[in-house]
């Protein structure tokens, strides 16, 4: 060994101040490094994360999409980006505390936006490493505006001009997280609506592509004609299904406003030559009511409005059944 | 145990002759007695099946013309007692469980030894 | 000239076909509904080629994204899709329904990811079915002209360049997009890429 400067710094020192997350992980998922940044925004403490199995450090799920990828740079030795704008927030980080809310009092807060890089590292034993890199991306001007006119569209009242755009599922699904812990605070209940084109892919085979985005547009805005308060929620869940979300109403009510959602989609008179049922689109609507208990599973409430879409789709589609 | 399996017809269906000819290698590895008949698209699969019913097939799913699925599909309505292993790129959940429904082994490429040792278990049944 | 025979080039349209089904399926499980993504055809050109095949003589300009790699063999892999393309592309996997102007904010990290997605993949399949390691850059995003590309390309490895050439095809939310994958190595590299297929089509006894 030369005779080397003896540095004037540590190492650590110069990690724990770094204005950004690093995790360093084996391949066998054990955290050799969490520094104080890392540590401030999961509200888990160093020493209780390292030698600790990643998927297993937090209370929260990690996204499976950053597991994956973090198996391919420790399987193949590549580096990978999880970028922001596609998966939001992978890691359960959040800004630290006396941000300002939104106006829901009960509103839990959001995780931090987050762009995640990972790179390969060898040890010096030879063997192989994953170091994660995780920076905040929540500060440009146009995501501030998009954040907030998502959130103002939960609170304001729907009109017939329509808003900015639906949700897709990814903001579905965390919207639906946040609003079951505040539903199950408060109390009260949820309907879940689960919505599907009949007969759409022989929509799309017998008058294209085009014209099947053509139709979907025109039911999701049918759809979105529907919601009422502050609260209602409507995603695109997948190539032709929508999903919404409730609350605050009776059984009894969730099955009527399913079949408005029917009715206003079978008024629109969209020919539909190939369509076993009618020669126009309709709908199948699935809906399940519940009332929101405090740590409810919300996949119970999903699959049981699922079940229900499976059985408006047996019963010949264009179709509501209503479950509790 | 090998008597049974003997003197088998095996069809293999891709548009790549080296994924063909990499099965058909590994194949007559294990079963040398064992003929292969070869096809390069879903329509000559079919074709070649109305001839000639094979005992086992592979089949690929991304290539010109029909989708490989879908040549499944027809072949199995016809010939129920044909056992096919789709042998694929394409690893979305959606085709896997497409092929899972036609009753068919569903293998992701690239093809080894040991995916083509889980497409002969198949095959064989369970003994 | 061909450097390739057509067997070696069935072979590593084989292995970017494996690649493609890994990507499609990372993409899919982004977008939340199916990704097609497919390699219809591969073949190896002098970098001067490159031009009229890929780079049609359109007005607009090209999103790319870059990684730079090594291992047996050195190369800079491009993506390349026409600009207007990419921002479709970012607008179906982003999934709602933003203007033109907000996807342009997230064109850049988006298109960084895609390529990240499609050039691992590749690269992944390759390392598998060659039995070879390689190391790999971060991704890199870049716009640029015709002739900024031109240029890139004609002066990246030097006189004796070679452009190994992919096209690709992607449909994502049921649109179509078609773009290319461009691997330019200098001969050398391009040589001991062609020797490492040998030995695959040798080891399946084809070569």
């Amino acid at each position: 060994m030369s005779t080397a400067v003896v540095p004037r710094f540590r190492a650590e020192d110069v990690l724990d101040q770094l204005h950004g997350g690093l995790i360093m992980l084996d391949a066998g998922l054990h955290i050799l490094l969490w520094n104080a940044w890392v540590a401030r925004h999961s509200r888990v403490p160093a020493d209780q994360a390292l030698d600790a199995r990643f998927e297993h450090v937090f209370d929260e799920r990690v996204s499976p999409a950053l597991l994956r990828a973090i198996d391919n740079t420790l399987g193949y030795g590549l580096p990978a980006v999880l970028s922001s704008a596609l998966h939001r927030a992978p890691l359960p980080l959040y800004p630290d505390h006396g941000a300002a809310q939104a106006a829901g009092a009960l509103a839990a807060p959001a995780r931090m936006v987050q762009s995640v890089v990972l790179t390969p590292l060898d040890s010096p034993e030879g063997e192989r490493l994953c170091l994660i890199q995780i920076s905040d991306a929540s500060n440009s001007v146009r995501r501030e505006k998009m954040l907030q006119s998502h959130s103002d569209v939960l609170k304001r009242q729907v009109g017939t001009d329509g808003l900015t755009g639906i949700h897709n599922r990814r903001h579905f699904d965390e919207h639906y997280a946040q609003t079951l812990r505040r539903v199950g605070q408060s109390g009260g209940t949820l309907s879940l609506f689960m919505v599907d084109v009949d007969f759409f892919k022989q929509y799309n085979d017998h008058y294209g592509h085009g014209p099947g985005d053509q139709v979907l547009k025109r039911v999701a805005a049918a759809l979105q004609g529907q919601l009422q308060r502050p609260g209602d929620l409507l995603a695109r869940y997948g190539g032709e299904e929508f999903i919404l979300l409730m609350e605050g109403l009776s059984h009894r009510q969730a099955a009527e406003v399913a079949e408005a959602l029917r009715e206003t989609v079978y008024a629109l008179a969209e020919p539909h030559a190939k369509s076993l049922v009618a020669h126009r689109v309709t709908i199948s609507v699935g809906v399940c009511t519940r009332a929101v208990q405090e740590g409810m599973d919300g996949r119970l409430l999903m699959s049981a409005a699922d079940a229900a879409l499976y059985r408006a789709k047996l019963g010949g589609r264009n179709k509501v059944v209503a479950t509790d | 145990m090998a008597s049974n399996d003997s003197g088998k017809t095996l069809l293999i269906v891709d548009d790549s002759k080296v994924s063909r000819m990499v099965i058909k290698a590994n194949v007559l590895a294990v079963h040398p007695d064992w003929q292969v008949m070869e096809a390069g698209t879903g329509e000559e699969a079919i074709a070649l099946v109305e001839q000639s019913v094979p005992d086992y097939c592979t089949m690929d799913i991304n290539m010109p013309g029909m989708l490989g699925t879908d040549a499944a599909a027809q072949i199995l309505q016809a010939h129920p007692s044909v056992r096919i292993a789709i042998f694929s790129a394409n690893i979305q959940e959606a085709v896997q469980t497409r092929a899972q429904q036609l009753g068919a082994l569903f293998v992701a490429k690239p093809v080894t030894e040991k995916s083509i040792g889980q497409a002969l278990l198949h095959f064989r049944g369970p003994l | 000239m061909s450097i390739l025979n057509e067997i070696e080039r069935d072979a590593l349209t084989e292995i970017f076909n494996v690649g493609a089904g890994r990507a499609a399926q990372s993409l899919s499980e982004i977008v939340g509904d199916e990704v097609r993504l497919s390699v219809p055809s591969v073949e190896v050109l002098r970098s001067g080629a490159i031009d009229e095949q890929v780079l049609p003589r359109t007005r607009g300009r090209f999103a790319t994204v870059s990684q730079n790699f090594d291992g047996p063999f050195d190369a800079e892999a491009v993506l390349l899709f026409t600009e207007d393309r990419a921002l479709s592309i970012v607008r179906d996997m982003m999934g709602s329904q933003m203007s033109l102007d907000e996807l342009a904010e997230f064109e850049r990290e988006a298109m960084c990811e895609l390529g990240n997605i499609i050039l691992n993949a590749c690269l992944s399949a390759m390392a598998d079915m060659l039995e070879i390691s390689l190391n790999s850059s971060l991704p890199q995003y870049l716009v640029s002209s015709p002739d900024d590309i031109s240029a890139r390309l004609a002066s990246a490895q030097g006189d004796e360049s070679y452009v190994l050439v992919l096209h690709i095809d992607l449909v994502i939310e049921k649109h179509q997009t078609d773009g290319h994958l461009i691997f330019l190595l200098s001969s050398s590299s391009l040589h001991a890429l062609v020797e490492h297929v040998q030995r695959y089509l040798g080891k399946i006894g084809l070569a």
